[in-house]
């Protein structure tokens, strides 16, 4: 690329070029939504085989899971930060808000836990999950994410009139809907991008 | 009237990393190198230009023990971008 003058029209189309250039470094991968996903999925039903047919998980509370699979989470996140060569201000937007989600049902898990003596909706934390998924797709304008947020509150609200059984198993859906369908479709896109650039 | 076009945005290499730092929130040197194809040595020269002109915010630290140069475009060069763009719309318009 040269520095010497050029016309109008080439500027505008010089600028249109790296603003797409721009946009389409990143692709997201996916994984964390899968693999977050899936847990939920699992601790859910889990939980829901435990109240429907009355017997104890042998390793304690299932949903511990989630707060083990924190550690390779918060450990990958860095090295991928690390690893990238731009911030946008999407990624900021996204980064804050997962965050500030996690913070919340981090403290909402100890205070659902004081407060329950077994029994209690899952509503809060549908809602909860509602929100970082809602704004990830909205951000990104990806659908799949959007659609996976508005079905957490959906859930969530049924869940105020539904007993603990059906709660586990709302709980799952959202899962499913919120975050592994969506990585599942982020990372055939992005397996899909890697191989013809290749 | 038409006005006249920035010089400093007027260039091809500057007028990209521009482009490329106002879709971003910061990017390394690196980044601007592999999607402008230009040398390394181009590109300091015009991110210089940009930067004394107040267009661009460099700062430089290290990474895995690597020196690493982050690029952020300033309020001052989003203001000037925002105005080229205005400008060249209107000569494309008139045309």
């Amino acid at each position: 690329m040269n520095n010497e003058n050029f016309s109008q029209a080439e500027s505008l189309k010089l600028i249109n070029e790296m603003i797409g250039k721009a946009k389409k470094s990143y692709v997201e991968k996916g994984i964390a939504s899968m693999v977050w996903g899936a847990l939920i999925v699992f601790c859910s039903f889990i939980n829901w085989s435990q109240v429907k047919y009355k017997h104890d998980w042998p390793f304690g509370d299932i949903w511990i899971l989630t707060f083990i699979a924190l550690i390779p989470q918060i450990f990958f996140s860095i090295k991928e930060g690390k690893s990238k060569k731009y911030v946008s201000y999407e990624q900021t937007i996204i980064k804050y808000t997962w965050v500030a989600f996690g913070v919340s049902i981090f403290i909402l898990s100890f205070y659902m836990g004081k407060q329950s003596q077994g029994g209690q909706s899952s509503t809060p934390i549908m809602m909860l999950y509602g929100i970082p998924t809602f704004i990830t797709g909205a951000v990104t304008k990806f659908k799949p994410m959007i659609f996976g947020g508005i079905f957490c509150w959906v859930a969530s609200f049924i869940a105020i009139y539904t007993n603990t059984e059906s709660d586990l198993l709302l709980m799952a859906a959202s899962g499913l809907f919120a975050w592994l369908i969506p990585g599942i479709i982020l990372w055939t896109r992005y397996k899909k991008i890697t191989s013809t650039s290749v | 009237m038409f006005k006249d076009l920035d010089p400093i945005l007027h260039s091809q290499l500057r007028l990209a990393i521009m482009s490329l730092l106002i879709s971003v929130k910061e990017a390394e040197f690196t980044f601007l190198k592999d999607k402008t194809n230009a040398t390394a040595g181009n590109l300091s020269v015009q991110i210089n230009k940009l930067k004394d002109a107040g267009y661009l915010e460099v700062s430089k630290h290290f990474k895995d023990n690597y020196p690493q140069t982050i690029c952020k475009i300033t309020q001052v060069g989003v203001l000037a971008f925002e105005s080229y763009v205005k400008i060249l719309h209107s000569y494309t318009e008139v045309k």
